[in-house]
């Protein structure tokens, strides 16, 4: 079972429990001990500065001074045992203020950050982008991930499917408003490199120039080192370039990330096969001290059925989409069949339409909703004409003389199998068709094409055919050797591959400096807290989605122009205000309850702070209830929810949204500042103090004290003796 | 496919292929969604993206899953 609890937490909780127990006789272990107890405290509020922990190192040695008591050294070494297994938890927690199992509860990187692959800070750049700061949160992003603009079109988005803001209506739309920043920030000449380190005299040889290889040479660049990048492509980007067609991700937006990387110093050889045009040992023999691969899943699975092999029009869809974004604009047919349901084929469909077919379909063998594609992809290609045959398992392509006439198919049933929980189509006997074609295009996966890492005799295979790496590191069984992307994962996602890209950086160089590598990945890390954006409670809840705008269905049919548009500015700066800010607010509830449960009064309706059973939310709901007692915002740990007093008004926010706001009133006696006149009356209901005299008129305790003790020594009989 | 994205899952056991590594190991008993169920062909033994409370995103074998609540 996993050890759930945070080791800095845990620290805290253990040596708490030592103080306590009144075991530790020594004054000078006590020190000791609620000194280090001090430093993991600040820990794990994020309050430690940079030599916390070299200090915590000092004090656990100062527990075995001479003749010191047995007490004293079991406390040191179990505080040395947990440094020594957990010290990057305590590091994460002193520079990124993040706690992942959320037992500090002040520090817990968001579930959209938790969701990208990369970790990319996300509630900060949307803080940003919705003041218009959009080079700064470009700058944010790219501390995780080089290529904001790439991924700003083509990501497919988990962070969104992760956003709590789905809870109310529908997710912040994440991935175009990474897209508008960038765009913006490239267009103001605004999107800058960070420095980078003096150059450290090593170098590194990354094989591959897609988005692990490009991430990787960013991020060892930015550390100093010489990169080199092998492409045996004409053109950078990979399977970006080579596989996303241009209408989805238009060439200028990989060009201008990538100078963005040259103009750090990276160097790019392409039309170089690694093994072949430049070889290991001569690059080794240039003082290249460690490789990085990124080589990517190019190579096309066949489809195993009859006429695969006879007939020229049957090619394989990562070939042609290569072929077109490389130039060669042909149509491959007037009917076009494309077998498979990922968002390849749903590239290569959508592609022959634009180079001419009169009729593309999509056949697949299972049913719409089991289809791997992206849905908006499945939508869009539906909208421009692309036919679907789901349940469809084809059986032989047909044709004479070269030519192709259809593929003959046969009809599927999804069926449980004994043994297993998975739905597998079932050819139904007798149910065979033609669906007519002169072209096939066979999109059924990729996989790592191996030709050329020979040379690397000492690393491992999975059983997979993919390059057997430790995700911790992504160090492959080869000291020297790292490896990322596609040709780790098999066929997956740009920012898995960035990520990946990341992270290998980040171990080549700990590989270098003889840093032993981290025993797991790393979990995201917050960069920063942004204030959150201040609006009204309608406002909050009113914020419609942005819509897209798209180019015409017509061109759509007939050109390689970007389908989806972009959103204005005014449209970007709603959306990103949208953003709950979930790095501040950890949805605890805590506020929900103590306002229903200990106030009894239940003014806080905020069903999406409940993970599991959601009920409704409205921001707007709190004022009508709401005494402003501030009981909520004094049992936040995170001071999401907040009571402030400004410009004469008191107002109940948060994460910036103004959930309930009155006038100040002042006490008519002492002009001190009063609670709300609700608060007032509430506390009155339960002291049941004396109103005489307050009842219309405004006046804080001590005045209503005062004046209540003169009316009833004024006004009672006094007894004389 | 068996897990879909948005899948609510369990990593429940130890997984028996070879992709499972030791750090893997302090996932059991976490609860996590599916963001990438299968990126091909739906291939029951293909590793899927999981993003697991409090420890990121993992590529996992579907073994070591078990499903706790569908979107």
């Amino acid at each position: 079972m996993a050890e759930k609890t945070c080791p800095v937490r845990k620290t805290v909780v253990y040596l708490s429990d030592q103080i306590d127990s009144g075991r530790l006789t020594d004054p000078k272990g006590r020190r000791i001990s609620e000194q280090i107890m001090q430093l993991a405290e600040e820990i794990a509020e994020g309050a430690a500065g940079s030599d916390h922990l070299s200090a915590i190192d000092s004090l656990i040695k100062e527990y075995f001074y001479p003749k010191s008591p047995v007490q004293n050294q079991e406390i040191g070494v179990r505080l040395k045992g947990i440094l020594d297994e957990h010290r990057e938890v305590f590091i994460s927690h002193i520079e990124t203020k993040n706690c992942p199992s959320h037992d500090c509860g002040k520090l817990a990187p968001s579930p959209c950050q938790m969701a990208c692959p990369a970790g990319i800070d996300i509630p900060t750049y949307l803080g940003l982008i919705a003041e218009g700061r959009d080079a700064e949160a470009i700058e944010v992003i790219r501390r995780d991930n080089p290529l904001p603009w790439v991924c700003g079109l083509i990501c497919t988005r988990p962070c969104e499917m992760m956003c709590v803001r789905a809870r109310i209506d529908t997710p912040v739309s994440i991935k175009f408003l990474k897209a508008f920043a960038a765009e913006r920030a490239m267009s103001d000449r605004a999107y800058k490199n960070p420095e980078k380190k003096e150059a450290n005299g090593k170098k590194i040889c990354v094989v591959g120039a897609g988005p692990g290889g490009i991430s990787a040479a960013y991020y060892l660049a930015l550390m100093g080192y010489e990169v080199r990048v092998i492409e045996s492509l004409p053109v950078p980007g990979g399977m970006m370039m080579v596989g996303i067609p241009r209408y989805r991700l238009p060439r200028e937006v990989i060009d201008r990330e990538v100078a963005m990387i040259e103009e750090l110093g990276v160097t790019f050889s392409y039309n170089t096969v690694f093994g072949k045009d430049v070889t290991f040992e001569a690059l080794k023999k240039e003082g290249y001290e460690a490789f990085f691969i990124a080589i990517g899943a190019h190579k096309a699975w066949d489809l195993g059925i009859k006429g695969e092999k006879e007939f020229p029009k049957v090619i394989e869809a990562v070939k042609f989409l290569k072929d077109v974004a490389l130039g060669e604009h042909h149509v491959p047919g007037k009917q076009v069949v494309v077998i498979g349901g990922g968002n390849v084929a749903i590239d290569a469909a959508r592609t022959s339409l634009r180079l001419g077919a009169e009729a593309v379909t999509i056949a697949y063998r299972r049913s719409r909703t089991q289809m791997p594609a992206d849905i908006e992809e499945v939508e869009q290609a539906e909208e421009e004409g692309i036919e679907f045959s789901f349940l469809t398992i084809p059986k032989e392509i047909v044709g004479e003389n070269d030519l192709i006439t259809g593929l003959d198919c046969i009809k599927a049933e999804l069926i449980q199998k004994q043994g297993s929980d998975r739905l597998a189509p079932v050819p139904i006997l007798g149910k065979d068709f033609i669906i007519k074609a002169d072209a096939v295009i066979s999109a059924i996966g990729q996989y790592v094409d191996d030709e050329g890492m020979q040379v690397f005799d000492k690393m491992s295979w999975t059983r997979r055919g993919t390059i057997e790496v430790n995700h911790a590191s992504m160090e492959t069984t080869m000291p020297g050797v790292f490896a990322a992307g596609d040709a780790v994962s098999g066929p997956a996602t740009v920012i898995e591959a960035i990520g990946g890209g990341k992270r290998a950086a980040e171990s080549i160089d700990r590989y270098l400096s003889n840093i032993p590598q981290p025993r797991m990945p790393k979990i995201p890390i917050r960069h920063r807290t942004e204030a959150p954006f201040e609006m009204s409670a309608s406002r909050k809840m009113t914020l419609k989605p942005a819509q897209m705008p798209m180019l015409s269905v017509d061109r759509r049919r007939t050109m390689f122009q970007q389908v989806e548009l972009g959103y204005d500015e005014e449209s970007v700066r709603r959306e990103a205000s949208r953003c709950l800010r979930c790095d501040i607010c950890r949805r605890c509830g805590k506020c929900v309850e103590i306002c229903r449960d200990k106030m009894g009064i239940d003014a806080l309706k905020l069903g999406y702070m409940d993970f599991d059973d959601p009920s409704e939310t409205d921001f707007r709901a709190t004022s009508e209830k709401c005494i402003l007692c501030g009981a909520c915002a004094a049992n936040c740990e995170n001071k999401a929810i907040v009571i402030e007093e400004e410009n004469g008004q008191r107002m109940l926010k948060l994460c910036g949204t103004i959930l309930n706001k009155q006038e100040i009133q002042y006490c008519e006696e002492c002009n001190a500042i009063l609670p709300s006149a609700e608060y007032m009356q509430f506390i009155s209901r339960k002291t049941g103090t004396a109103k005489k005299v307050t009842e219309k008129r405004l006046l804080c305790n001590n005045c209503q004290r005062k004046l209540g003790a003169k009316i009833n020594v004024s006004t009672r009989p006094v007894n004389r003796i | 496919m068996q897990f879909q994205r948005g899948d609510k899952i369990e990593v429940y056991k130890k997984s028996v292929d070879e992709a499972w590594e030791p750090y893997m190991d302090d996932f059991i008993g976490l609860h996590g969604f599916i963001t990438d169920p299968d990126t091909t062909i739906n291939d029951p033994d293909s590793l899927i993206r999981v993003s697991l409370v409090g420890v990121g995103t993992h590529r996992l074998p579907q073994d070591a899953l078990r499903l706790i609540g569908k979107p």
